[in-house]
């Protein structure tokens, strides 16, 4: 208990040096701004930021990139209350009761409770980042490689199971971003593998440039189709910002409840923070005495998965950092922030560079503090942010997302990698693919291929090895039942149930 | 399962009848790139004892691919699904170009190694940022020219001031050849 003090004052020794405070505010207030506009999703938000944080120190950098992202999930209720627009799927559930509360001149007590059950998960979760960190470390040294490889398993399962849609169609998209990810050297032998003897495919697939791909520019086509919907934004000035007693009252079970709802969701591979706004969502309407409230202005609509989102936001670091297994696609470009500046994720970043883990946990409660006081006296700014078109919004995300992925390698070859991926997300939206489980999948490739290799070797190409070693055979287990229970058409059906509110 | 045997015997026999083209095509298309890639591998060394060689893993998931891309495929002839959306060439068409152009011109390139006798100069960031503006610009429905060459001025300015004199980052400005 001591040490989690002394590892904590650490971290806030890091976070509050007035350059870091600095970086947090101002990805905070970025990724608010970014998170605000609809049609620019969490990832594309991150990838496209990536190339800024280059020049900073590495600590300053990754405040910063987790000072976007979870600003883009605070964005994105702004939205989801004041005009019933969704800034970012996480606040998708957001909208049903946070926009009626609005129409009936409660949009400030909507924003407000919204953040201050976001404040109250955040503290939580670092408190619970700080508290399983050191513990999650030790068992990760228990780790070989079998272990780690069907963990990953565990990870991609998670993420097929909570994808929308067809469980088969899922798996596909996790098997191509496997393959995708194996273009490029060889990491034993150095042979090119699948480069079609082009020069530049010889290092990989840079992963930003398929996340800007299938996220941003495949995002932007498909906006591109839709209607322009005129948008109803509330002109009304707002007004009584303080929640009453009684909202508060009748909030503080749903944002304990949505906590420990978010921070679980968030742990585990392949959630993250969309499912658990949702899960929060669907569990406080059933266990609700008065369910029929929900959806036409019920606070605890908005306290409840606002505060799941929060948490499972940073809770999804957890895996991140003790373990080096990225749940989610943001935590997946985290890793790739994380190699560029020279630090390999995993257990040892807490043991080598413990400035750098406490600091940036730290610095998450700090970035959250900070949200609940911009995010609140700066809402008419970010609704004015609103009006800008989208015919003008997005040629400039295009322009952005193309300097932004020239400068990460100056390379041209990189842009245009990242266009045919474009094409290819707005081809895989035509079929019902989930361009998220290829994301994940093709970040966890190059790691899951090598743990593979090496445990077959040491287990003398046993395969058995996978189900003999105790841990490795509970993970696979779990893997395997996850699956068992995704495919049984039921339960299917179930699922889609959950996300029919989309 | 029943339920596919009973749409095949209604089909009468083994007539193909396409009934989720999303799910036909998609699977489809699927099969194809794992060919691919079986294809673009052949050259690799395959397991050599106990280790893997490099071209183990691409195989091992190309395959897997095949099966997967096959059986969503099938399903799509036996289960009914929605009908595939009609795409949009014009929108992708322009945003697609604004990006390559893009490519094309912040450094210049040469396309003589693919059999072109092109070669593009290095316009720099300015002019490239602006031009990407304006194509991609164009794939939008409602177009007002005034409005958007001020946009695109007021964001290369953006985007110079922030990569290049705030960030720091090492671009040229200005074209070469001037």
């Amino acid at each position: 208990m001591t040490d989690l003090f002394a590892n904590l004052w650490l971290g806030f020794s890091v976070a509050a040096h007035p350059y870091n405070i600095g970086f947090c505010l101002l990805g905070a207030l970025v990724g608010t701004l970014v998170g605000v506009l609809p049609g620019v999703g969490t990832v594309a938000t991150v990838a496209m930021l990536l190339p800024i944080t280059f020049g900073l120190p590495p600590v300053g950098a990754l405040i910063m990139l987790a000072g976007i992202y979870y600003g883009a999930q605070y964005g994105g209720s702004t939205t989801s209350v004041l005009v019933n627009i969704p800034g970012e799927a996480t606040s998708v559930v957001t909208c049903l009761d946070g926009h009626q509360m609005a129409r009936q001149g409660r949009a400030g007590a909507a924003l407000a409770i919204a953040a201050i059950g976001s404040f109250f998960a955040g503290c939580v979760a670092t408190v619970l980042v700080a508290a399983l960190g050191v513990p999650l470390t030790s068992v990760a040294l228990l780790f070989g490689p079998a272990e780690y490889f069907s963990l990953m398993i565990l990870g991609l399962i998670f993420a097929v199971v909570l994808a929308k849609g067809s469980v088969p169609k899922a798996i596909a998209m996790i098997v191509l971003g496997l393959l995708l990810s194996m273009i490029g050297s060889d990491l034993e032998t150095g042979a090119g593998r699948m480069t079609f003897d082009i020069p530049e495919l010889s290092d990989g697939i840079g992963f930003a440039n398929v996340a800007m791909g299938v996220f941003g520019f495949a995002e932007i086509i498909r906006n591109l189709e839709m209607s322009q919907e005129s948008r109803d934004i509330l002109d009304s000035k707002i007004k009584g910002l303080m929640p009453t007693r009684q909202d508060l009252i009748d909030c503080s079970g749903p944002i304990v409840r949505g906590t420990i709802l978010g921070s679980l969701l968030g742990i585990l591979p392949g959630g993250g923070a969309v499912v658990a706004s949702f899960a929060a969502y669907t569990f406080e309407k059933r266990i609700s005495k008065h369910p029929e409230r929900f959806g036409r202005g019920a606070i605890e609509g908005v306290a409840a998965p606002e505060s799941a989102n929060n948490a499972a936001a940073q809770t999804s670091f957890i895996p991140l950092l003790t373990l080096g297994i990225p749940p989610n696609a943001v935590m997946a470009l985290m890793v790739g922030a994380m190699t560029i500046h020279g630090i390999v994720p995993g257990p040892q970043v807490m043991t080598k560079q413990p400035e750098l883990f406490w600091g940036m946990i730290a610095s998450m409660w700090l970035g959250n503090l900070m949200l609940v006081i911009i995010n609140l006296p700066l809402v008419g700014l970010w609704v004015s942010l609103l009006r800008v078109p989208y015919r003008i919004l997005f040629p400039s995300i295009i322009v952005f997302c193309c300097i932004g992925i020239y400068s990460i390698n100056n390379s041209p070859t990189d842009v245009i990698i990242a266009a045919v991926f474009g094409v290819f997300g707005y081809w895989l939206s035509k079929h019902d693919f989930e361009p998220a489980p290829l994301v994940l999948a093709f970040v966890l490739g190059p790691l899951m291929e090598e743990n593979l290799r090496r445990a077959m070797l040491i287990a003398r190409g046993d395969a058995s090895v996978f189900l003999t070693r105790p841990i490795s055979a509970v993970l696979l287990a779990i893997s395997f039942i996850l699956l068992a229970i995704a495919m049984l058409p039921m339960i299917r059906k179930r699922r889609e149930e959950v996300f029919v509110e989309e | 399962m029943a339920e596919g045997n009973k749409a095949t015997r209604d089909a009468g026999g083994f007539r193909f009848k396409v009934r989720g083209p999303r799910e036909f095509y998609g699977g489809l298309v699927l099969i194809g790139i794992a060919i691919l890639a079986i294809w673009a591998s052949r050259d690799l060394a395959g397991s050599h004892g106990f280790a893997f060689g490099p071209g183990t893993a691409p195989r091992m998931f190309a395959v897997l691919l095949v099966l997967i891309g096959g059986a969503i495929a099938i399903s799509g002839l036996l289960v009914d699904g929605p009908p595939i959306e009609k795409f949009a060439y014009k929108g992708p068409a322009f945003v697609v170009s604004a990006i390559l152009l893009f490519a094309c011109m912040i450094r210049g390139i040469s396309l003589e190694y693919i059999g072109l006798p092109i070669s593009i100069p290095s316009f720099g960031l300015v002019i490239s940022t602006f031009v990407a503006f304006m194509v991609s610009i164009m794939a939008s429905r409602e177009k007002r020219w005034f409005e958007a060459v001020l946009a695109a001025c007021g964001m290369t300015l953006f985007c110079v001031v922030l990569f290049v004199y705030a960030l720091a980052l090492p671009f040229q400005l200005w074209p070469s050849f001037f």
